[in-house]
């Protein structure tokens, strides 16, 4: 899409007003937050169409900002889109849409159908482009050979008028169509009072040609009747291949997005207060519907299974490729695919506000900030186009001066062979490749600018073991106790344990149920009888074994008259006490007691042996007893531990290290300990998925893998390298094309080809960060 | 060598025939999906062309 497609009439029709601003359809691309003052912002996602270089985005935000009751644009060259956050009362998003447009460029609500549309539009621009260019140069390289090949004399004034003439003829097209956008985005910065990439490129095709045009009708004149249509269409569909791949180029680095957007269905089948199915869009769908969804099929909103049991993909939610069980009663989320069986669930959020809008608004939030060292880069180029202007204006001078004939292509072949877009493009497309790659595995990076740092962590700080546990307890021991006064002669331990797990059964504790999941079933089957549950306390109830009554409890050791021996046990305890069943007087005595650990994640040991590998020091804070630290730690391998930690004290550990100079990493729940985490160089949130929006930390690990973490430190290592190599080989290239341009060593074609080759260099470059490479397990 | 002056003017007319064909075919979409066809061969779908269904 080009900037002259959306240059008529700026303003939206009625009816395409009224369906922007209906609060209904809104909610598809609008996010709806509290300002603070009891009222609320609208944050929206705009698709932005025209865009060619990282200049057009500061304009576009400047065009927004003006606009009445908008706090806030912020605009990404890369991935074509805005975020926009404005006041409902003071404006509406028709308005913002017309104010973009006024200036020139496309802008439409970013609803996946959308981005699909334009998508489709902007590769038939460019293939038109592209085949319009390249056969016509095909053809005009016909017409000039004669004029290459022939002897002086062989061949007639006559025929060369008319070849030239042809070629004349053949490059009009090449000029409107395919040339078509640097000429329209060197004149959009120039109305801007702003140097836009484009300008030397638009200035250089248009001094080939007009010279070209002026020598081919009157060959007797200053000019000389030398034409160069050949160097000129053979420039402009290089130039444009070369954009094609990069457009290509870009589009893969942020698909990961747009892939998955893709994947929520425009048709759902919703069911009536009958049962009978009915095909509506997926926008007519309102929250409490109920949506039966087939195998295959992607759910198309948030909700919560009523009928069916199905296997679930939720891979681009966590990274996680294996199927997820869901049965009914548990929650789906949009976007995710069903692959068992048809199921019929309730609609509980929609549009914006799913799961998995969530996370694609947290990524492009994170794209459309730039970081600290592209600033640097962007304001580079501003000079370096003035230079470039001022270079080719003062070769042209001299030149006049040693060999007038050849100033004019001396200056083009300066116009053309200058490559600031290798410089601004370089660190963008790879920060783009990588947190688009990242989010693929579930890894949503929120401040680019955290890249930066993680390659300089030092020390990587554990807050807290629920980062490394995973939330269930597991049975770790199993003691047997000596009663006092045997009840019932003495029961095998192996019957006591089928006591515990009958009334295991009968207990919703969660202690409870890891004792059922780690006891084998009793192969006996009484049923205990006058079943008695104390909140907090435990379980009783009376059993007949055999020829023996007893009473059983389970539960804590205050319950099970075991609190003395129970305070010199650090773990987490449950006690099986029994009593003669006939006796009610009788003391309870404490015949087994087990013991809980926490169940370290399955990949947190390999992952923290690798992140020490990458030469990264590990610790570990913890609020928990020290025993249960110190155990865990030796797992995990990390030798710093401190056990019952405040936060205060968490917050003094990670200063003492900051100030031994140490660059910190802080893992944690991104909601509690937020002053540790934002104390820390970069912080690093796990388990959060389910609480996302609260989540305050630079980068999210949706996947909950301690796994991803080497990924995380190694992918921000590669892309810094990736950035660095780029910027300095645009560097490297001006620094040696530029001096032979002005030496006149340069033919305009062969600074064509030198200039497109090395913007598709710095694109290609960075793509290999997309590359897939077999990291660890699980992932895809 | 007088025929060229007739050949180089059709040539001109041709190339421009080409491109409006290009165009139209460009317009019809025949270009949009170019891996489809190759695909069709590996579904089982048999009405995958008429299908509602978004393709992944």
């Amino acid at each position: 899409m080009v900037p002259g497609q959306f240059s008529g009439d700026p303003v939206l029709s009625a009816t395409q007003a009224a369906a922007v601003d209906d609060r209904r359809q809104q909610s598809a691309f609008t996010q709806w937050i509290d300002d603070g003052q009891g009222g609320e912002l609208g944050q929206s996602r705009l698709l932005i169409g025209g865009m060619y270089c990282a200049a057009c985005a500061g304009q576009i935000e400047a065009a927004l900002l003006r606009i009445e009751g908008v706090s806030r644009a912020d605009v990404s060259g890369a991935a074509q889109r805005a975020v926009v956050v404005w006041d409902p009362r003071r404006t509406r998003v028709s308005s913002l849409i017309e104010a973009v447009r006024a200036i020139g460029y496309g802008a439409f609500p970013d609803t996946g159908a959308q981005a699909v549309a334009q998508a489709s539009q902007a590769s038939r621009q460019s293939i038109w482009r592209l085949f319009v260019a390249s056969f016509c140069m095909m053809q005009v390289m016909m017409y000039a050979t004669p004029s290459y090949v022939a002897g002086a004399g062989d061949i007639t004034p006559d025929m060369l008028r008319l070849l030239n003439w042809a070629s004349w003829v053949l490059s009009i097209p090449v000029m409107i169509f395919a040339a078509g956008p640097f000429f329209r985005g060197a004149w959009a910065g120039l109305r801007a009072r702003r140097i836009s990439m484009d300008l030397p490129i638009a200035l250089g095709v248009a001094v080939t040609f007009v010279a070209s045009s002026v020598a081919t009708f009157h060959p007797d004149g200053a000019i000389g009747s030398e034409v160069y249509f050949d160097s000129l269409t053979m420039f402009v569909s290089f130039l444009f291949a070369a954009r094609t791949l990069e457009a290509r180029a870009r589009r893969r680095a942020a698909q990961s997005l747009d892939a998955v957007m893709r994947r929520l269905p425009d048709a759902v089948e919703r069911l009536d207060a009958q049962g009978r199915g009915e095909l509506v869009p997926a926008s007519m769908l309102t929250v409490g519907d109920r949506v039966r969804v087939h195998a295959g099929q992607a759910f198309a909103a948030d909700g919560r299974l009523l009928e069916g049991r199905t296997q679930v993909d939720e891979a681009m939610l966590t990274g996680e490729s294996r199927p997820v069980d869901r049965a009914t009663g548990e929650e789906v989320s949009a976007g995710c695919l069903n692959l068992g069986a048809p199921v019929v669930m309730e609609v509980l959020q929609l549009g914006a506000q799913t799961r998995y809008q969530r996370i694609v608004a947290l990524v492009e939030r994170a794209l459309t900030e730039r970081p600290a060292f592209i600033l640097a880069t962007d304001r580079l180029a501003g000079p370096f186009l003035i230079g470039v202007l001022v270079l080719a204006a003062l070769a042209w001078g001299a030149w006049m001066v040693i060999d007038p004939s050849r100033a004019l292509w001396v200056a083009v072949a300066v116009l053309v062979v200058t490559c600031p877009c290798a410089l601004s493009l370089g660190a963008p497309v790879a920060l783009l490749a990588t947190a688009g790659e990242l989010a693929r595995r579930g890894v949503v990076v929120q401040r680019l600018d955290a890249l930066e740092v993680l390659t300089r962590v030092g020390d990587v700080v554990f807050d807290k073991t629920g980062t490394v546990t995973e939330d269930r307890l597991a049975l770790a021991a199993t003691v047997e106790m000596q009663p006092t006064a045997p009840v019932c002669a003495g029961l095998p331990a192996g019957l006591l344990r089928d006591v515990a797990r009958q009334l295991a059964e009968r207990s919703s504790h969660p202690l409870s149920r890891a004792l059922v999941q780690a006891l084998p079933p009793a192969d006996w089957s009484a049923e205990p009888a006058d079943l008695l549950e104390q909140a907090g306390q435990g379980v009783q109830a009376s059993v007949r074994i055999a020829a023996c009554s007893l009473e059983a409890r389970l539960g804590s050791g205050a319950w099970c008259a075991a609190a003395d021996m129970a305070a010199t046990v650090a773990r987490p305890q449950v006690w099986l006490a029994v009593r003669d069943g006939a006796d009610a007087a009788a003391a309870w005595q404490p015949v087994l007691r087990f013991e809980f650990d926490e169940v370290l994640r399955s990949d947190a040991a390999r992952g923290t042996a690798r992140l020490a590998a990458a030469g990264l020091k590990l610790h570990l804070l913890s609020g928990d007893q020290p025993g249960s630290v110190a155990a865990m730690a030796a797992r995990l391998g990390i030798d710093d531990l401190r056990a019952q930690c405040t936060p205060q004290d968490k917050l003094s550990a990670v200063e003492a290290l900051q100030r031994q100079g140490r660059v910190v990493a802080m893992v944690g729940d991104g909601i509690n300990d937020a002053p540790v985490l934002a104390r820390a160089d970069v912080s690093i949130a796990m388990g959060t998925a389910a609480a996302l929006a609260q989540a305050r930390a630079d980068v999210i690990v949706l996947s909950d893998r301690i796994e991803d973490l080497p990924l995380l430190f190694d992918t921000a290592r590669r892309t810094l390298a990736i950035v660095r190599q780029n910027l300095r080989w645009a560097l490297a290239y001006n620094a040696v094309s530029v001096p032979l341009a002005l030496a006149g060593w340069l033919p305009p074609w062969l600074a064509g080809i030198g200039m497109a080759a090395s913007s598709l260099v710095v694109v290609v470059n960075a793509l290999r960060l997309t590359r897939r490479r077999a990291w660890g397990s699980g992932g895809r | 060598m007088d025929i060229l002056f007739l050949l180089i003017p059709l040539s001109i007319v041709l190339v421009f025939l080409i491109i409006v064909v290009f165009a139209w075919a460009l317009k019809s979409g025949q270009f949009d999906d170019i891996e489809r066809e190759g695909e069709r061969m590996l579904r089982t779908d048999p009405d995958e062309l008429d299908s509602s269904q978004p393709r992944r």
